[in-house]
């Protein structure tokens, strides 16, 4: 969180600097099978993130300590490309990159049918190949649709989007500026059809209306993105 | 990448293909699959391609740096490029550091593109001693079906002919498009079923012995070899090879700008 409160991102007419009122999502396209070799795959562009992901599996889990009687694991590897950002990130192991996907994991996990695979491993490869802000909202919705889109059974779809404060107004999917000068950010993932969630982070200062404000948009957002999610999984177009 | 256990059966059944000039999926021995080339795809990156070779897709991406000129060499920026294949790109990539695979991925890669000295690094040095531009070109496996050297070759290239020096951002002068005199391309050849083809699928690779990676520059000029894995050729089919690909680098210089 930058905090600079000097910067102004709401105009006199309360719309952002992109045009959009407080509530509303970036323009959001989703397609699924972008992997051929993959088991499932989706493409998910965001404002202007992009992240593909893949999905290999239920396959046997090794090495070995790694698997559960009872159940399947899934790992997950989220990464950001080199190309990704401004400036170039060096690839190879990062603190941010490890926290994101262990958080992915434990969320998809929360809605995976895991007891039907026991000791096997299903792998979920999120690559963000263009970052804007919000990168781990669009790869855990992406890796949901990735999953469906693989067969394996779900009690539901995540879908994860982001709202924060800029200049004191409550914001919903953050974009590059206003994350940089955002004063909070509360990323959910949000389970469309009970409302519930499996997914939860929050950094910054908000007070207890703003963060009810901050909690009604994402739910409201995430049933908007779910109906795409919905649209690109039964093959319509969007 | 692990090794995945290598059904005798597939080379076997490669073998008897062999020896009726066939291929798994119908292709003659010299036949490439269908191929697109498409540029300026990633909004972050300066230069970037995306090339599919029918189930095999990649992205190249550019990206610049200031560097402080090695000491031996104050006039010159740098050129490097890097390749990471992570475990999106099919189930027998895993994540970790980058396996051996990988690496020679991009180093041969790195001096075809190098060596053929399509980029002047001359030309990238800002202030001598002082201040000079590093390129760097990142290649990244979406979907690997075969046959990533001549795909990540492909794009790298066509990536670094459409990039942009931010000059602006970095506050060194204007922005200004990276100048790359040459094409150098990259044909390779696996042995399978007794014999050399050209752009090898995944299961052919699997089956397969060892590979032959020829990069050719505009005149023909060879710019970087490399054979890879297990196995003995003969000096009559390294000349039919290289035939074949001085015609097909032709072929492909065509479709990149």
């Amino acid at each position: 969180m930058g905090g600079y409160g000097d910067v102004r991102m709401i105009d006199e007419n309360g719309l952002r600097m992109d045009g959009r009122k407080p509530g509303d999502v970036r323009p959001i396209t989703i397609e699924t099978g972008v992997v051929p070799v993959a088991d499932g795959s989706c493409r998910m562009v965001w404002g202007t993130n992009e992240a593909i992901v893949a999905v290999y599996g239920p396959m046997e889990a090794h090495p070995r300590k790694i698997q559960r009687q009872d159940r399947a694991v899934i790992d997950v590897a989220y990464n950001m490309a080199p190309f990704s950002t401004t400036d170039r990130i060096r690839p190879g192991f990062n603190r941010r990159s490890r926290e994101i996907s262990k958080v992915t994991k434990d969320a998809l996990e929360s809605v995976v049918l895991l007891e039907l695979y026991p000791r096997s491993k299903i792998r979920v490869s999120i690559e963000i190949v263009s970052a804007e802000a919000g990168t781990r909202c669009v790869g855990l919705t992406a890796a949901s649709v990735a999953l469906a889109d693989a067969g394996i059974p779900m009690t539901d779809l995540i879908v994860s989007v982001a709202s924060g404060k800029v200049n004191d107004v409550v914001v919903c999917d953050l974009n590059k500026e206003e994350d940089n000068y955002g004063e909070a950010d509360l990323p959910m993932g949000v389970l469309p059809n009970s409302g519930e969630l499996v997914f939860l982070q929050m950094d910054g200062n908000l007070s207890p209306e703003e963060f009810k404000q901050a909690w009604d948009y994402n739910v409201d957002a995430a049933m908007e993105v779910h109906k795409l999610m919905v649209k690109a999984l039964k093959g319509g177009d969007n | 990448m692990s090794a995945p256990t290598v059904p005798n059966l597939l080379r076997a059944h490669l073998s008897d293909l062999a020896l009726n000039d066939a291929r798994l999926d119908g292709r003659s021995k010299f036949e490439g699959r269908e191929l697109k080339l498409e540029t300026g795809i990633l909004p972050r990156a300066e230069g970037s391609a995306k090339v599919t070779m029918g189930d095999t897709i990649v992205l190249a991406g550019v990206k610049f740096q200031l560097m402080t000129p090695y000491s031996d060499r104050p006039n010159q920026g740098g050129l490097m490029c890097s390749c990471e294949v992570r475990p999106l790109a099919g189930r027998h990539w895993e994540a970790g550091p980058p396996s051996p695979e990988s690496i020679e991925l991009g180093r041969v890669v790195d001096r075809g593109i190098r060596e053929s000295g399509c980029i002047d690094v001359d030309d990238l040095c800002i202030i001598p001693g002082e201040k000079a531009w590093q390129v760097i070109l990142d290649l990244h496996a979406i979907s690997d079906d075969g046959n990533l050297f001549d795909a990540f070759a492909l794009a790298g290239i066509a990536a670094l002919r459409s990039a942009i020096i931010p000059a602006e951002r970095f506050e060194v002068g204007e922005d200004m498009p990276l100048k790359v005199s040459k094409k150098p391309i990259m044909c390779s050849y696996h042995k399978v079923g007794g014999r050399f083809v050209y752009d090898a699928s995944y299961k052919e690779e699997l089956g397969g012995d060892e590979r032959i990676h020829i990069t050719l520059g505009d005149d023909d000029h060879v710019h970087s070899l490399q054979k890879g894995l297990k196995g003995i050729f003969t000096a009559d089919e390294f000349a039919e090879i290289m035939e074949h690909a001085k015609v097909r680098c032709a072929e492909l210089r065509k479709i990149v700008d």
